[in-house]
């Protein structure tokens, strides 16, 4: 089962904000141009891209100034289901 | 829930109620201490209406109501049934249809229908679904005042939301075509926006109030990724079973909610983005008055012409959902 990098989040997520960059390591509520409706849009593209993984908001919940999309990228790997 | 095409229908009228205040992005910018294109580019909204003291949401209906009655060449006493679609009633009880049944001198029955902003559209397919069993004319009007309900330090919903009402005579004419239509809810997204207190669960108290519980609270996560998410889906559903193709759409009227999620509809579903009827910049987000009022735009203006599609989409708390494809038909 194919599993997005962390580069491929980045770049969705810049497709998708219009922000001149995403930073992995850059807390996501501090970069430019990213903000909720941003990372929800970038979500419902995630779970049209990659419906065996059980993504949903809940990826976002407990967010704070720390939450980087590296974070969310080891959140997503945990979800993956392993292979039988 | 979807079905194939009905025919005999006909819109006889259609008319609109605003409130002449506006509410600018430079008032709001200043209310909440944002700047104005924050205001524009997470919502696109630049301006709203907003009522004033003595307008209410059975008023708006009753001018809009009056409008299409007006527009349609009757009055209130051809109106076989009035259906007013709000989530924001005049008051508890009775209906808000009771108050614009009276005002509009309607001789038929009348009653609410919440299905939140996509209670307008639940409200065409409702209408079409009563005047197959009867076939005389139905009254169908959207009408909020969600300013009236939003705490007034909410940033999140205070941007947003606008007052309106919009209205359409349905008479048992063969003009139009229902292409294809669909509806849906899921009661387990019941907490994307809510009113806590004054209903059985949470009666009214001095201590609700002073916790101001009577207030609307918004998830507003949620509610983008379902509005998306079901919008996507009943479209698709509705152009599927109309077996017609986004391209060939040739009116689009969504419920005015939030710029970014008209434009991911758009994009997910392949309607042409330069089909889109949109007010979201001069009215914000009407709930059920939204699609009503753009489409009664629409025709004002003459963009509508015999032989186009026009699909109504809209979704709401609930969560609910729907849209409607219509064949329009000469007049």
């Amino acid at each position: 089962m194919s599993m997005p990098t962390i580069d491929e989040l980045a770049s969705q997520l810049t497709a998708v904000s219009g922000a001149k960059a995403v930073d992995p390591d850059h807390p996501l509520q501090h970069i430019e141009d990213v903000d909720s409706l941003d990372l929800m849009e970038w979500l419902y593209g995630f779970q049209n891209d990659y419906p065996h993984i059980p993504a949903d908001e809940s990826l976002f919940a407990d967010m704070d100034d720390t939450t980087t999309l590296r974070t969310v990228h080891e959140r997503i790997q945990r979800l993956v289901p392993e292979q039988g | 829930m979807t079905a194939d095409a009905v025919s005999g229908f006909g819109i006889a009228g259609w008319g609109t109620a605003l409130p002449e205040r506006v509410v600018s992005n430079a008032e709001l910018a200043q209310r909440f201490g944002v700047d104005e294109d924050w205001i524009v580019s997470r919502c696109g909204i630049r301006e709203r209406r907003a009522v004033e003291p003595g307008q209410t949401t059975a008023s708006l209906a009753v001018e809009a109501g009056r409008d299409a009655l007006a527009k349609a060449g009757l009055d209130g006493a051809d109106i076989a049934h009035l259906m007013v679609a709000t989530a924001t009633p005049e008051q508890p009880s009775p209906a808000t249809s009771a108050f614009v049944h009276h005002e509009l001198g309607i001789a038929g029955s009348a009653h609410d229908l919440n299905a939140e902003c996509a209670g307008f559209v639940y409200g065409v397919v409702s209408a079409m679904a009563l005047m197959a069993l009867d076939p005389r004319p139905v009254l169908l009007i959207g009408s909020d005042t969600h300013t009236l309900t939003v705490r007034p330090d909410d940033r999140d919903l205070g941007i947003l939301v606008g007052d309106g009402a919009g209205a359409l005579v349905l008479t048992p004419r063969p003009d139009h075509v229902v292409r294809g239509w669909n509806l849906g809810a899921d009661g387990s997204c019941s907490s994307s926006l809510k009113v806590l207190a004054g209903g059985s669960r949470l009666p009214t108290t001095a201590e609700t109030v002073r916790e101001g519980l009577h207030y609307a609270r918004i998830n507003g996560n949620e509610i983008y990724l379902n509005a998306v998410r079901y919008t996507v889906e009943t479209v698709r559903q509705t152009l599927e079973s109309a077996k017609v193709e986004p391209a060939d759409v040739d009116h689009v009227i969504p419920h005015q909610a939030n710029i970014r999620i008209i434009n991911s509809v758009l994009q997910h579903t392949g309607l042409p983005p330069e089909r889109l009827v949109s007010n979201l910049d001069r009215y914000g987000n009407t709930a059920s008055a939204s699609v009503p009022l753009a489409l009664a735009e629409a025709l004002d203006a003459g963009r509508i012409r015999e032989g186009q599609l026009v699909l109504l989409a809209g979704f709401g708390a609930g969560m609910t959902w729907g849209s409607v494809l219509l064949e329009w038909g000469g007049r």
